[in-house]
Parts: structure tokens; sequence; C-alpha cells
């Protein structure tokens, strides 16, 4: 029997009286990816933050690994990479400390070798020693992917990885996520526009005012535009 | 929630609440060395009792809420610790009138007063966090872990404060309300007054607990009405 | 966990260490706070030990919510605090790590306060003074232990320091009252072994914040 790596079960989350998700579901199972496109607004980034369990929700459940969110063991989230909008990482730092700090935290062998691999692999070698406030915004995005990735995860989820990413860095990072499945991870990614993943059939989900819909069906016209009005 | 237990605490408060105040004016005799104004005893300690016990619910209310994150037992802690706070208040009060004829002075930093005094500010602060946070679950758990750990304090500060007097010799007499109780009446009085407060804090408490929770019903239903309303314009 | 508890506060002390503005706020507020209270006793007041010992732990809790407050929001910074839930580390082994990081630095600005305090009021400098370490590190230990449990919801709210302020105060009032009288003996001649009382209040302080904040942070955490 085949685990889902991640899961999410009529999973509602509320801001206030704002229901911001509602009734989603969603399996992923291993060496597949997924990738929900959505306006601005519609729900990724809490989906995501939802899935981590970094927010409460209002109705169902969230699974990694067969476990509910909440009561994940310390084991399992090392099994896990994600980005999100902030970049999670100590301004104050280099690159190459940001790195090995979290490299330390997902308990690696040799923390500053593993550092060092992450930075050449996502083209940070030249700014390793700059610290993570003077990085451009691409080069920051990099580096969280970089952090992400750090401890080796099977399960990435990504929020917007293709944001303020030049040509070469979508490259890497598409380069990354065909990797992680060959090997049998999964992948979650979100993305304003419509995205591929090279060699590999994600399952291409859109989010619309927090419902987590099929891309195939588009909203009706008419629930379209309630959704603009709203 | 049953509202026969509200009306059981009313029903108490109207009965006790009289006949406490006929025994502290007519039954009870005048103690001997204080005069009139001792028969504020029988209102000031079992204050004191409401107020201590207000703060001793709050924190195994907020327990329970951290454990089984049910909104009932936040409902609780915040009714409990509002009705604290009102009782506290009163002890303040009640001690500086009493305070004022017997030892010259409305407020003296002795160990009990000072004790009372830290907690009225402790409740102070929690209720302050309540009104001023947001109301969202962080504020709640925040409210819920500063009532468990000001009510572990509490010993503590008992302590220090006496410590603290010992450094500070005490210039006015040390507290003789009880000496006067020679009297079976006195007893019977105190008893009859504890017992009315306690009805009244305690309908006054389920007074609250049941706008609180009426509140927190409505919230619940609005975002069911929320909800509902996105999944029916989410439908093709 | 421990390589979680060091990577942390290595982390936290190189931050420190770059321009991180913790000790400087620590040691600008106690310089404050003594400075002001010399004036405002006068100079007859003023060389007293009660005096003396009363300023020091007016500037050590004047100065560590502020501080610690600091401390706690650099995490909310970008995010980070974050990143470390999502990692694998344990929230207690979070709060530990914080602790020791803003304690430490408190102790730095207490070794600056104390020299200062010396100076302002006329103490003598000898191997007295050494006494107060041990009831100064206790004192400390327990204001962060306390302010970085409650400071980690507060500094997100508005008017959290004032918040932070207001809880935490009443909270600390026994280490407070403990502390000073130790102190004031201390710095009157007495032996350690005179204050017995005052330090196991202390003591006993510290293990009741450290043990609260240590089980309960992770409910704050969330």
């Amino acid at each position: 029997m085949t685990t889902a790596l991640v899961e999410a079960l009529s999973l509602s989350v509320m801001f206030g009286l704002r229901p911001v998700l509602t009734e989603v579901n969603l399996k992923l199972e291993r060496g597949r990816a997924a990738v929900i496109t959505g306006a601005n607004g519609a729900g990724k980034s809490t989906l995501v933050h939802a899935l981590c369990g970094l927010i409460g929700l209002s109705a169902g459940q969230a699974r990694m690994f067969g476990q509910d969110i909440r009561r994940l063991r310390a084991d399992d989230r090392r099994r896990v990479g994600v980005t999100l909008h902030r970049s999670m990482l100590y301004l104050n730092l280099t690159a190459r400390e940001n790195l090995e700090f979290y490299a330390k935290l997902n308990a690696c062998q040799k923390p500053s070798e593993q550092a060092a691999r992450w930075l050449e692999r996502l083209g940070l070698g030249a700014v390793a020693e700059q610290r993570a406030r003077d990085l451009s915004r691409g080069m920051e995005q990099r580096l969280a992917l970089a952090r992400a990735m750090i401890g080796e995860p099977e399960l990435v989820l990504f929020d917007e990885p293709f944001a303020s990413l030049d040509r070469q860095g979508a490259a890497v990072v598409g380069e990354l996520i065909q990797e992680l499945l060959a090997r049998g991870g999964a992948a979650l990614l979100t993305s304003h526009e419509p995205l591929t993943v090279k060699g590999a059939e994600p399952e291409n989900y859109q989010l619309v005012s927090g419902r987590l819909l099929p891309a195939a069906a588009q909203p009706s016209r008419r629930t379209a535009w309630r959704w603009m009005l709203t | 929630m049953r509202p026969s237990l509200g009306a059981a605490f009313a029903a108490a408060g109207c009965v006790l609440v009289p006949a406490a105040l006929f025994m502290v004016f007519v039954y009870v005799p005048t103690e001997a060395s204080q005069g009139i104004v001792q028969r504020i005893f029988y209102f000031h300690v079992p204050c004191a009792w409401v107020a201590f016990l207000g703060f001793g619910l709050s924190a195994v209310a907020g327990a329970f809420y951290l454990f089984f994150a049910q909104q009932v037992w936040d409902d609780i802690g915040y009714a409990a610790a509002e009705v604290g706070m009102l009782f506290c208040t009163l002890v303040l009060i009640t001690g500086s009138l009493w305070a004022k004829p017997i030892w010259g002075t409305w407020w003296t930093w002795d160990s009990r007063l000072t004790t009372t005094f830290i907690l009225w500010l402790l409740y102070a602060g929690y209720l302050l966090l309540r009104a001023m946070g947001e109301e969202n679950e962080q504020v709640a758990r925040l409210a819920a872990v500063v009532a468990i750990v000001a009510v572990l304090d509490i010993p503590l500060i008992v302590i220090s404060v006496r410590l603290w007097r010992t450094i500070h010799p005490a210039v006015l007499v040390t507290r003789s309300g009880e000496h006067g109780l020679e009297d079976p009446r006195m007893l019977q009085t105190l008893a009859v007054s504890m017992l009315a407060i306690s009805a009244l804090s305690a309908w006054l408490f389920w007074l609250r607990l049941k706008t609180l929770r009426a509140k927190s019903r409505l919230f619940e239903l609005r975002r069911m009405l929320a909800t509902a309303q996105a999944i029916g314009d989410g439908a093709p | 966990m421990l390589t979680g508890f060091c990577a942390l506060l290595h982390k936290d002390l190189t931050l420190e260490r770059r321009g991180g503005r913790v000790v400087i706020e620590l040691c600008v507020l106690s310089l404050l706070v003594l400075v002001v209270l010399v004036v405002a006793y006068g100079p007859e007041t003023g060389g007293r030990p009660e005096s003396a010992a009363g300023a020091l732990w007016v500037a050590l809790i004047l100065s560590g919510l502020p501080g610690a407050s600091l401390a706690v929001a650099a995490e909310h910074e970008n995010d980070c605090l974050t990143g470390l839930r999502l990692s694998p580390l344990e929230p207690a082994t979070i709060y530990a790590a914080k602790v020791a990081a803003v304690a430490l630095s408190m102790a730095v600005s207490q070794a600056a306060t104390l020299l200062l305090l010396v100076l302002f009021f006329n103490l003598q400098f000898d191997l007295n003074l050494l006494r107060l370490i041990p009831i100064l590190l206790l004192g400390t230990l327990g204001l962060c232990a306390l302010s970085t449990l409650l400071g980690t919801i507060t500094s997100r709210l508005r008017a959290g320091e004032m918040l932070l302020a207001l809880l935490t105060a009443p909270l600390y009032v026994p280490e407070l009252i403990a502390g000073v009288k130790a102190s004031a003996a201390v710095l009157s001649g007495a032996s350690l072994a005179a204050v017995v009382l005052p330090l196991k209040i202390l003591a006993a302080c510290d293990l009741l914040f450290v043990v609260c904040g240590y089980l309960l942070f992770e409910y704050l955490a969330g």
C-alpha cells in the first residue's frame, strides 16, 4: 500500500470570518508532482502554510507521510523542504552561514560540505560570503531554495519557486525537481501562471477563491465574475 | 449548558445576600476594640476568597484550553478572570476603607496588602492582554500561559513579600480581625456572607460565561455561513 | 537536540557580534537608569548600599525587558521563526537556546553595569562584588526565561512592549524582592550564607519560569 506523502482531507482555513480555503482535497504520491495555479489572493500560499501545519485549520486535516501534521515526528520533518513567500534567511548571516546553520538544524553529517555543495549547485558560489541582506531578489530566492533542499528532503513544497528567477535559475530548479521525482520524491509547486515541469507530467490544479479544482475545469463566467467582485 | 444551574445560583444569591446583610448589620454584635467599622470584615474576607478562587479557576481552565484546544475552556478562563478582577478590586477598596480608621492610613505596604495588590496587577495585565490583543488563538493561548504561570508564582510572591517586610520593619500593627471572632455569632455571620458572596460571584460568572459562550457560538455560526456561501459560489 | 541548541546559540552570538543591537541597547538603558537614579537620589542617599542594590535591579529589569523583546523580535524578521518551526527542532530546544542567548547578552551588559555602579555609588571595589555575581545571574536567568516566553506572542501585537512589561513585572516581583534584599546585604559586607533564603527564592522562581517556558513554549510558537 502506498501512503501519500502529503494529503489534504476536506481542509478548510478561515481568517476571521473570511473563508480562505474551502474543503480542499489533495493527494500527492511518490514520484508525482502537482502544480497549483491561481490568481493573487486565491489561497496558494495559505494552502502551503496549512499543509505544513503553520496555521490552524478550521476544518479537515492535513497529513504528511500518513501522520497528522500537528503530530509529525521530528525525524519526519527532516524529510520535508519548504520555501515560502519570505525567504526565512537571517539577513545578517552570509549565504554560506545560513546554509550551514540550516544544515546543522537538519542534523546533516558534514554541514560545511553540504552547504558548499548546494551553493555551487544553485550558482551562488560567487556570493557565498555576502550577507543575505545584500543579495538581489533572485539570488535570495536561489538561496531560499538551497535552504529547503539542504536536508535532502523527499517531499518539497515550493511556494512560487520561479518568481524572480532568471532562465538559468529556473532551469536548475527544474533539474532539482526532476531528480527528486526520479528518486521517488514528490513536489508541490504553486505558481500564478501555468507551468510545465520537464520530464514529468504534473497534476495540474487551480485554486479559485479558495476552492481547489482540476485545471481543466474552468470556472463558469458567472462565478468568475462573482469572485472578482468579492 | 443548563440554565437551571444559573437560576440556582441566582436564587441562592437572592436569599443569601439579604440574609448576610441582615446578619452583618443587625444580628452580629459589634466588635469591642475596633467598633462598628469591623463589620466590613464580613464582606472583605469573602471577596478575597473569591478573588483567589477566580485566578485558580482561570489557570485550570487555561491548562485545559492548551491541552484540549476547546473554546469553552477559554471562555471559562476569561469569565473567571473578569469576576476575579471585580472581587479583587473590592478587596482593595474594602481593605482601604477598613484601614483608614483602624491604622490611620488608606494604604500601607503590609505583606497581605502587597500580595493582593500584585494579584490585582496580574489580573489587570491578563485582562488588558485580552482587551488589547486581537481576538485570536495566539492571544488566548498566551492568556492561558499567563494564568498558569501566575497561579504557580503566587506562593513565591507570598513568601517573598513576607521577606520584604522583615527588612522594612512594620510601622503599623498587623491585621487583627480574627481575634474578635470569639462570639459564635461572628463565625455564623462570616459563614453566611461567605456563602452569599460565593453564590453572587458564581451567578455573575455564570452570566458572563453564558454571554461569552453565545458570542463564540455566534462566531461559529457566522463562520459556517461564510463557508456555506463559499461552497455555493464555487459550485458549477 | 544538543546539536540544534548549539547551532542556534552559535547563530545568535554570531548575529550579535555582527552589529546586533541587543547588548548595546541593554548597556545604554542600564547606564541611563543608573545616571537617572543617582541624580534623583541626590548625594546623601546615593551612597547607601540599599540604594545601590535597588538601582542595580531597576537597571536589570528596565533594560532586560526591552532587550529581551528586541531579541525575540529579531526572530520574526524575514519569518525566521517559521524556518525554525519547519525544522526538526523541538520547540523547547528553540526556547532554551533563545533564553541562553538573551541571558548571555544580559550578562555582558551586567558586567558593565556593575562597574558603573561601583563608580557612581562610591562602592568598595573588592572581592565582595564577586558575591553579587551568583545573585545577578539567577535574576537574569529568571527575567530572560519569563520575557522570552511571553515575548514570543507580545512582540507580534500592537502595544506589545507595554503588555510584556505589564505581564512580566508582577510575575517577577518575588525575584525582584529577593534579589534586592540579597544584593543589599552582600554590598553591606554580608556573606552569601547570610542570604540563603533570598537565593532560594531566586532559584525557585528560575526553576518555575524555566520549566513553565520549556513546557508551554510549544503552545505559543504555533
